[in-house]
């Protein structure tokens, strides 16, 4: 049955169509699947399905990672206040565009995509200066950072990443918060990460997820 | 003596002039031509034009642009706040729709070309006229109005929207930015421009399905090129590929010229334009900054390899990043004069 459900579920964000999406989860709690179940094989699969469908025949577009993560945010809220017990999180990154850089949409799908793979994403919004990356972090115990950027002169410009990496040295926590940026000039330059001295990448906000996860334990070892 | 405007024109209808055309698409630069802020720079038409021209005969490349950055349009329908940086381009720095609401409250002006927030665009393209003189094809960027409201919302408000409704206000809205495009077209022709950018980064299916594409994007295309006809227009996905629906575009609007991603297969994109129009063969110019001058080399003979055989191509770059440094602009170019060589 789990199987028909993710195959319906699938197809309603494949169409970019949310009230499919939502009545196909409905009609799994009526038929008595979990909430728990429709979360971690349901809507995380999806994201996955998003992910390894990206190279395929006309690929997956950002209109469909970008309403896989608005439904997966807005499934996963509902679901775990239906949870038996609460679920346990894999650990925080604190999430901002650049400074200098307005652009919030692959932030916004990065965020809806960690809510449902348990990890808290705290946004700091657009224009974020380096400092602030690093203190929130501390303030919220993230042990990940992640910049957003669209344009390349933010992406590597001297109050960007390359700016959050010197202050981490500097308060000597290098190590302990782990770097992940993305955007479109990552696109264009795979290496670009390096430049920025960042610690990884993501191509799209669906793939970040298990990046995060992976950057997550190292920074805990 | 040959100009850019001949090569430009051998290359559309299919001959040869001495060498394919280069279209080179330089902005902020202008300013460090110029000697000034980047606000300083925009704040009038005869700074940018000056910039263009002093850019294209420093480099030799075959065209000019009216186009100041891209939030200009957002200006144009009252946007007020733009922020400026002194390395890239300036940001929209206000959301002109806020609210559902702020659609229904959107005008679209009557005439763009006599509007106030125009003056300084259609003074650059006047001052352009004069001194290129016909000579050099002057270029202009106008969004299409299914892209127009990412710039008067944000783009996550738009997707929004777009995708879940209502669906009453979100064809509202596309309703009037369809308004704005066919006023701002036709301000941007009768000011003279050559090249019509047709920015549609809705026009990729790396932006939405194909179901989606099919069903909304190309009839919205359709509606678009049918008000205002083909001539002049280049079909742009804001460096999104798009080689799977280029037939289907063609077929169903007539747009002739396209503008490949640096990421696209510029073979393949050339195969399937099969001499209907003109092939633009882009380099990926974020990789200039850091390229040694073999590199940039190997990959404008790669492009030229693939796109000059056959004739109908033209060669050109994204939109330059501020920090690729001058050296390697003239590598680029270099090299595409000489592997783009009929001589």
């Amino acid at each position: 049955m789990i199987q028909r459900i993710k195959t319906a579920y699938n197809q309603a964000i494949f169409d970019t169509d949310k009230i499919a999406a939502l009545k196909v989860v409905q009609e799994a709690l009526s038929e008595g699947i979990s909430p728990e179940d429709i979360v971690f094989h349901v809507v995380v699969p999806s994201i996955e399905y998003m992910s390894t469908s990206f190279n395929q025949e006309f690929g997956t577009s950002l209109a469909q990672h970008f309403m896989t993560a608005q439904i997966a945010a807005q499934v996963t809220d509902e679901m775990i206040s239906k949870f038996k017990l609460p679920p346990e999180i894999i650990g925080k990154m604190v999430i901002g565009s650049s400074h200098g850089d307005f652009h919030g949409l692959g932030k916004k799908i990065v965020i809806g995509c960690m809510k449902a793979q348990m990890i808290e994403a705290i946004d700091l919004g657009l224009n974020v200066a380096p400092e602030k990356f690093v203190d929130e972090a501390i303030l919220h115990e993230a042990t990940v950072i992640g910049i957003s950027s669209m344009m390349l002169h933010t992406a590597r410009g001297e109050n960007g990443c390359i700016k959050v990496r010197q202050i981490i040295q500097e308060r000597g926590l290098e190590g302990k918060i782990k770097i992940i940026v993305g955007g479109a000039p990552y696109l264009y330059d795979h290496n670009l990460y390096k430049i920025v001295q960042a610690d990884a990448w993501a191509e799209n906000g669906i793939d970040a997820g298990a990046i995060v996860t992976k950057l997550i334990k190292e920074a805990k070892r | 003596m040959i100009t850019g405007m001949d090569r430009l024109i051998a290359a559309v209808n299919g001959g040869k002039s001495d060498r394919i055309p280069v279209f080179c698409n330089l902005f902020d630069q202008g300013s460090k031509e110029l000697g000034m802020s980047m606000k300083e720079y925009y704040s009038k038409g005869e700074y940018v034009a000056e910039g263009q021209l002093k850019m294209r005969e420093k480099y030799g490349y075959d065209n000019l642009w009216s186009l100041f950055y891209v939030g200009r349009e957002a200006e144009l329908l009252g946007c007020k706040k733009i922020i400026y940086a002194n390395d890239g381009p300036p940001n929209v720095g206000h959301m002109i729709i806020q609210k559902l609401d702020d659609i229904h409250r959107l005008q679209i002006p009557d005439d763009i070309f006599t509007l106030p927030a125009f003056a300084e665009s259609l003074k650059c393209i006047q001052i352009l006229k004069k001194e290129a003189d016909g000579k050099y094809p002057i270029c202009a960027y106008i969004t299409s109005s299914m892209t127009m409201p990412a710039m008067l919302m944000g783009m996550d408000k738009w997707m929004e929207l777009l995708f879940m409704g209502p669906t009453d206000v979100r064809d509202e809205l596309l309703a009037k930015c369809h308004d704005f495009f066919v006023k701002e077209i036709a301000a941007y022709r009768k000011a003279g421009a050559d090249v019509l950018f047709y920015a549609n980064f809705f026009g990729s299916t790396e932006a939405v399905p194909i179901k989606f594409f099919m069903e909304h994007s190309l009839p919205w295309i359709e509606k678009d090129m049918s008000a205002v006809g083909t001539k002049g227009i280049v079909y742009f996905c804001a460096q999104a590929r798009f080689n799977n629906v280029i037939n289907i575009v063609f077929e169903r609007t007539g747009i002739e010229n396209y503008y490949l991603s640096p990421l696209a297969d510029v073979a393949e994109g050339k195969r399937i334009i099969a001499g209907r129009g003109l092939t633009c063969g882009a380099i990926n110019d974020i990789k200039l900054v850091d390229w040694s001058k073999e590199e940039i080399r190997q990959e404008v003979k790669r492009i030229i390899d693939a796109g000059m055989p056959g004739g109908k191509f033209l060669f050109t770059t994204a939109i330059m990043p501020y920090s690729i440094p001058e050296e390697n602009i003239r590598a680029m170019v270099e090299a595409v004069y000489e592997f783009g060589s009929y001589e």
